[in-house]
């Protein structure tokens, strides 16, 4: 099935709605229909649950979630411009989204999407990029976006270390000499990761809420955020904001991978957050 | 205390299921674009270069009462990746201070409301989109134009007021952040 067969019933329908109403900058607002405008939006054509105008469907309309309604917009949820993932990979993946006994839906409230928020702080007078991983978390009434994971080169450089070569070490003896060789491991702060147990992950998060709270981080603006997707089974895809010219814009999937084993998932997980594998 | 637990917890959860019926939400969406129509009529006078000082620094009082304490308009271009950070109050200084002779500000027909969210304290929150075009001249001919998606922020809260003894619930919406982003469009 070819993608354009989605996506020509869907700009047809907004170039008529759009027609009715506009004057001069036409060519504009149908673009800014088409745009897939906010997150919200993303999660409401891909499940179905709006009309070409952005009104909503609740449970009870006939409309909602209805499959051709559905194929319709899926199509147009791709960026168009990427090549990385074939026209197949999409049609395997709308398949399984649409099947009728085990639909693919997305769930807002539920786990199994993370945001990836670009931030810029300030370290001692540099700008430095930090990148904090999001999550929904339910809190009392209602819900709220907590860090759930953090990176950035000014910690992950000091952690580098490797574990195939026989480094420094503390002697299998050095109890019985009260831990006294320490100094030693001590002496150069180059080589203390080396004294660390091969199992040992640093958690920097911990590390940046410290550096934060010390003053030591000044935060100045967020560049860029994009979501990651494990809700529909089987596959991963990533969210991101197209800012450019035509009617593929706005919040798109721009990557897509089918995931057979839930050891794939755990490293891509890990490549996500920039853990060892 | 176990069942004690267990009840506060269902009824946390019951809180956070807690969901505007699509009657009332239609009702908020309509108050809420009727205050982000506001906004967007404060703005046109305010960056309008006919309006005089004394009713401008009006507009931007009534404007700033559309808005909860501490708002801020988050604003980025096309050309960087960094985005300036302004209190309402000081966006709508620096709109009025702009160094054109003639301001064009043009909103277009095409809004998008986001479902409403609960948020911890039991307001809810959403988002409204909307999208303006600027056209700004200056008499040496200088010339600037663009075109920007404006991301606002509404909370949504249950209130009550006393009329003549009578306690009256309503529904009352507020504005809040501003994501400021130049289109290319």
């Amino acid at each position: 099935m070819r993608l354009s067969r989605f996506i020509l019933p869907v700009l047809l329908l907004f170039n008529f709605h759009v027609f009715a109403q506009l004057g001069d900058d036409m060519e504009d607002e149908t673009k800014f229909y088409a745009q897939t405008k906010q997150v919200n939006q993303f999660f409401r054509r891909f499940n179905g649950e709006e009309n070409e105008k952005g009104d909503r469907y609740y449970p009870d309309d006939k409309q909602y979630r209805n499959n051709k309604l559905r194929k319709k917009y899926i199509g147009m949820l791709f960026d168009g411009s990427n090549a990385n993932f074939s026209n197949d990979l999409k049609v395997q993946f709308a398949k399984d989204v649409l099947d009728k006994d085990k639909p693919g839906v997305l769930d807002f409230h539920a786990p199994g999407w993370t945001a990836e928020v670009q931030t810029v702080f300030n370290i001692a007078g540099k700008d430095q990029n930090v990148t904090l991983f999001m999550e929904l978390e339910p809190d009392h009434l209602g819900y709220k976006w907590v860090i759930s994971h953090m990176y950035s080169d000014i910690f992950s450089t000091y952690f580098k270390r490797d574990t195939t070569r026989i480094g420094q070490f503390l002697h299998p003896m050095s109890h019985e000499l009260m831990f006294m060789n320490l100094r030693k491991a001590f002496l150069s702060v180059d080589s203390v990761a080396q004294f660390a147990s091969k199992h040992f992950t640093p958690d920097y998060l911990t590390l940046f809420l410290y550096e934060v709270k010390k003053g030591n981080m000044k935060f100045k603006y967020v560049s860029d955020v994009k979501f990651h997707f494990f809700q529909i089974d089987g596959w991963y895809f990533e969210l991101a904001d197209f800012n450019r010219p035509g009617y593929n814009t706005g919040w798109l999937i721009s990557n897509l991978a089918k995931i057979s084993t839930d050891k794939d998932k755990e490293a891509l997980r890990k490549f996500i957050y920039h853990e060892t594998p | 205390m176990f069942v004690g637990l267990v009840a506060s917890t269902l009824s946390a959860q019951t809180a956070q299921k807690a969901e505007i019926s699509p009657q009332r939400k239609q009702a908020i969406d309509s108050l809420a674009l009727e205050k982000v129509r506001d906004l967007s009529k404060y703005i046109s006078i305010i960056g309008n270069k006919k309006t005089p000082y004394s009713e401008a620094t009006r507009v931007m009082d009534r404007a700033e009462e559309l808005f909860i304490p501490g708002s801020e308009m988050g604003v980025s271009s096309l050309t960087s990746k960094e985005v300036n950070y302004y209190k309402v109050r000081k966006y709508f200084e620096r709109l009025m201070a702009l160094n054109y002779d003639r301001v064009n500000i043009k909103w277009y027909d095409i809004h998008y409301i986001s479902d409403l969210e609960r948020q911890p304290d039991g307001r809810y929150v959403g988002v409204v989109t909307i999208y303006q075009r600027f056209e700004g001249e200056s008499d040496d001919g200088l010339k600037y134009k663009d075109t920007t998606k404006k991301d606002i922020t509404i909370y949504v809260e249950r209130k009550k007021t006393q009329i003549a003894g009578r306690t009256i619930e309503f529904w009352d919406v507020l504005l809040g952040d501003i994501r400021v982003t130049e289109t290319s469009a």
